[in-house]
């Protein structure tokens, strides 16, 4: 046999051995899989509002348990017409998370009177009440209040005995200590792995108070804003 | 010069024996049974190939797998072609899943069926005496299967935490009509691996595992 041609037969079968290779037979295959779970935290309504001790005035947009957090609240008449202790709004919030969480407020007074009795943040009552971590699928928890709770109780607050303004005095009990975001609330993993589906999570009340005083004539209006983070 | 010869006659002739021998000592075989498909995925993706000649290679990205994932599940459909000149088994491994929180994603969380058993390309042995059999719990589609279990957390029939070890999950008689060396674009079999995972509040976290898929002489059930 000439020399060339064994060249060209080993060549030939070189050349053939990929080819025929690429698809020979394999007894395994794999795959490879990845999944991401990135921090999740939200805040929506907890349900109605409740409002009490106003005259007038009313709850102009409700709360929907599970929905978007969107509560507008007319507080009614704030002069001494009014003549209840405290004109009381109880918003009830809904938070769920898959990481350690963090609430924080802020929010913002104001008036169209002009002197130092119009009414301002230090007027408006504030705290979170008893934070509630039930059914299934929340994760149980020790949690952090940074507010002093229901702002009518009597330890929130007094009649000043110079001013005779009433003033709400304990830690973070109004809106004067909110006037940048600044922490109500925080606490561990809210949820288990359940699906969002799951209408359960952290229920803890707002309340918001205003004492009827002699306050300087006028609207005031009163805008919040709650904001949950993983940090 | 004779010497030269002598040499290039005999690699030659070696090369072709390995390459006969390569190619006919392969009965059992499995490799990509088309192209992979993936829904409901928020960033996810799936790779592989649509040719059911080359090797089962997928590479699966399940996604954003938070509630930030509002689908009700994400699912991908793997086919796998398998072809054979005896009875055959298919098992199934998992490693590399280990988290130690149990809200992250566990190998429970991660649905798995096999369904849809066919032909290949239309063409494949067809038995009248043996059936394939989807080894239990395994029959099922994991997308239509989840449930809610009492701590509000979706379970599957069959799940990666249903995988031991290397696990059979299928098993049947001869797959292929011809005996042929190398693979066919028909003559076998393909199966669907169907793997899903409900987005839920799990620990936040990156989470990967590894699936082998063998095939090997199974029962010798008649065909």
């Amino acid at each position: 046999m000439p020399l060339h041609t064994n060249k060209l037969i080993l060549l030939t079968a070189l050349l053939l051995f990929p080819a025929l290779t690429c698809v020979a037979q394999s007894t395994s295959g794999t795959v490879s899989m990845s999944a991401t779970v990135s921090k999740f935290v939200e805040i929506n309504s907890g349900g109605s509002v409740t409002l009490t001790g106003n005259s007038g005035g009313g709850v102009t947009t409700d709360g929907v348990n599970n929905s978007p957090l969107a509560v507008s609240i007319n507080l009614g008449e704030l002069g001494p017409s009014n003549t209840n202790s405290f004109v009381t709004a109880q918003v009830p919030l809904k938070l769920r998370s898959n990481a350690a969480y963090v609430l924080s407020m802020s929010a913002t007074v104001t008036s169209s009177g002009t002197s130092a009795s119009r009414i301002g943040a230090a007027d408006v009552g504030f705290g979170l009440g008893t934070i509630s971590r039930t059914g299934v699928g929340v994760a149980s928890g020790s949690d952090t209040n940074a507010t002093s709770g229901d702002p009518t109780l009597a330890a929130n607050g007094s009649v000043n005995g110079t001013t005779g303004r009433y003033e709400f005095t304990a830690v973070r009990s109004n809106l004067s200590a909110f006037s940048s975001a600044t922490t109500a609330l925080s606490g561990p993993i809210i949820m288990n792995a359940v699906p969002r589906s799951n209408a359960n999570g952290l229920s803890v009340p707002a309340f918001f108070a205003v004492k009827p005083q002699f306050f300087e004539n006028g609207t005031t209006t009163i805008s919040v804003t709650f904001t949950v983070t993983a940090p | 010069m004779r010497l030269r010869l002598v040499t290039y006659s005999s690699l030659t002739a070696l090369i072709l024996l390995a390459l006969a021998q390569s190619a006919s000592a392969q009965a059992l075989d499995i490799s990509s049974g088309g192209l992979p498909t993936i829904t409901g995925t928020v960033g996810g993706s799936v790779t592989g190939s649509s040719d059911v000649t080359n090797d089962l290679v997928v590479t699966v990205n399940f996604g954003e797998v938070s509630p930030l994932n509002t689908n009700s599940i994400v699912k991908v459909i793997v086919p796998v072609a398998l072809r054979s000149n005896q009875p055959y088994q298919v098992a199934v491994s998992v490693s590399g899943l280990n988290n130690a929180n149990p809200q992250a994603l566990q190998a429970s969380d991660i649905g798995f069926g096999i369904q849809n058993i066919r032909l290949l390309g239309g063409a494949g042995k067809i038995c009248t005496q043996s059936t394939h059999v989807v080894q239990s719990p395994f029959n099922n589609d994991p997308a239509t299967s989840a449930t809610v279990g009492s701590n509000g957390r979706v379970t599957y029939p069959s799940s990666l935490g249903n995988l031991f070890g290397s696990t059979i999950v299928l098993s049947g008689p001869i797959l292929s009509k011809n005996n042929s060396s190398k693979r066919q674009q028909s003559d076998g079999y393909v199966f669907d691996a169907v793997f899903t995972v409900s987005p839920q509040f799990f620990a936040a976290g990156v989470s990967s595992a590894t699936l082998i898929f063998s095939i090997s002489p199974g029962p010798n059930v008649p065909c």
